[in-house]
């Protein structure tokens, strides 16, 4: 177990090294967030639609958006000098290759939302102080089986020609159950509800996260082979 | 260089049985029949498309094979063994190494994927091996295509493996890095490990084996001791066997 989880922290580690000395991810998902969070601000009229009621939904678009460009570049990274054949080499067991590459994804969108959210507060002037624990509890939530699902599909797609338009078209429509949740509890958080109010969007998503990572553990090994 | 562990298994190093090999209708290879024993160096020559690399992708299981059997350091490749992987170091034209990392970073990853103890330091030691640690914290990016075989040599033999595959390690290298690459494999091989190397290079790959052997079409064409081989006459040798071969098909 001990080694299972040194491999999982090395290649987090890896990830994190790279994105430090690149800065290629992090700066593209985020400006990339906000200039979608941007478009939508001046195509729409808040002061005729609630900020409250459009807000949440361009919150999730950018950050799924963004997050797209994340994890297409995930195991393209791998791809390059067959680095990922270096690793199927070792003898790693190939459900850490994923929950590293998996957690590598969450930490740089989680980072990358915790700088879009005081955007987000002041692009639509919503108060997201009060609310920010719930808050928090969504995005985590949502960010989970986002990368969960996202890091499966995106080593499926790795190998294709055409994976920069085959991972959103196999994406977007697998999310749409975390998508809806999230995008719902988020809105009813800056109406001011609790999370005890909507314990069936609470159990909707987590439901989504753990069968997301569930059959990644059970496909990972017949999508790396070969 | 360092000395490698000994197999805990007897018997031959490699062993090949009727190995097959389908991707859809072709057959990349036809049945391939061999046994390396420990410590021996096996050059195995072939034009492009002959099936050498799929042959060591099949050896270091990263390759199922469709039909046939094969055992590396004793281990059934088909089942992929944690332990048969710690057993193997593969040398490849693609390097393994991560680009924007430098050599230590890499090498000490690879350590920490294989379960070295003190990563950090082994990793420093076949740096130096290989002559780089006074570039171990520069970019890979950085480097020329010399100094990435020689680091791939050094995560190759990272975690001191028994056998070593080279798959046509001399491409794209110059006359200097080639000598370099040679004196670094004859080190290896004095070591006692045993290795699997294809190649292009005929005076290269005849200059340090113990066995020749050519691969045409999916089917091992010649299998020779290298003291039964002309090295002068090799290259006509090699001509003739594979005109031979194709004719036969």
């Amino acid at each position: 177990m001990n080694a299972y989880l040194s491999q999982v922290k090395a290649i987090v580690w890896k990830d994190f090294v790279t994105e430090f000395k690149t800065r290629e991810l992090f700066s593209s998902m985020f400006v990339f967030a906000i200039l979608v969070m941007l478009i939508f601000i001046f195509s729409i009229n808040l002061s005729v639609v609630g900020a409250n009621q459009v807000g949440p939904g361009i919150l999730w678009v950018a950050i799924l958006f963004a997050g797209t460009l994340g994890l297409n570049r995930s195991f393209t990274l791998e791809k390059e000098n067959g680095c990922l054949q270096g690793l199927m080499l070792a003898p790693v067991d190939r459900s850490a290759i994923y929950f590293g590459k998996m957690l590598s994804n969450l930490s740089f969108l989680l980072i990358m939302e915790t700088f879009l959210l005081p955007v987000f507060m002041i692009f639509f002037n919503v108060d997201i102080g009060s609310h920010l624990g719930p808050l928090l509890i969504v995005v985590f939530m949502g960010t989970l089986g986002f990368s969960a699902l996202g890091t499966l599909l995106s080593s499926l797609s790795s190998n294709l020609k055409t994976r920069e338009i085959m991972l959103p078209i196999l994406l977007y429509p697998l999310i749409v159950p975390i998508a809806i949740g999230s995008v719902r509890m988020t809105g009813q958080i800056l109406d001011g509800k609790s999370l005890a109010d909507m314990m069936n969007w609470v159990g909707l998503i987590l439901c989504f996260d753990i069968i997301f990572i569930s059959v990644s553990i059970m496909t990972i090994d017949h999508i790396l082979e070969e | 260089m360092t000395e490698s562990k000994p197999s805990p298994n007897p018997g031959p190093a490699i062993q090949v049985q009727g190995i097959r090999k389908h991707f859809g209708h072709l057959e990349a290879l036809r049945g391939i029949d061999f046994e390396l024993k420990k410590g021996e160096f096996l050059s195995l020559f072939g034009p492009n498309g002959a099936g050498k690399t799929t042959l060591i992708g099949i050896l270091s299981a990263l390759t199922r094979p469709s039909s046939g059997t094969a055992t590396v350091a004793g281990y059934d490749v088909k089942e992929a063994d944690p332990e048969m992987r710690r057993e193997i170091g593969v040398i490849s034209h693609a390097s393994f190494l991560y680009a924007d990392l430098s050599p230590l970073e890499n090498i000490r990853f690879y350590a920490t994927m294989y379960g070295v103890d003190q990563a950090e330091e082994r990793a420093i030691e076949v740096i130096d091996e290989v002559g780089l640690k006074p570039r171990m914290h520069d970019r890979v990016r950085t480097f020329s295509r010399g100094m990435l075989q020689r680091l791939s040599i050094a995560r190759a033999i990272v975690h001191n493996p028994s056998i070593l595959f080279l798959d046509e390690p001399y491409t794209g290298l110059d006359q200097h890095a080639s000598e370099i690459l040679k004196e670094q494999l004859q080190a290896l091989h004095t070591d006692q490990r045993t290795i699997l190397m294809t190649t292009h290079d005929f005076s290269r790959g005849l200059e340090m084996c113990d066995r020749v052997a050519i691969m045409v079409r999916g089917k091992l064409a010649l299998w020779e001791t290298v003291s039964n081989i002309d090295p002068a006459g090799f290259e006509r040798q090699y001509l003739e066997t594979v005109e031979q071969a194709k004719e036969l098909r």
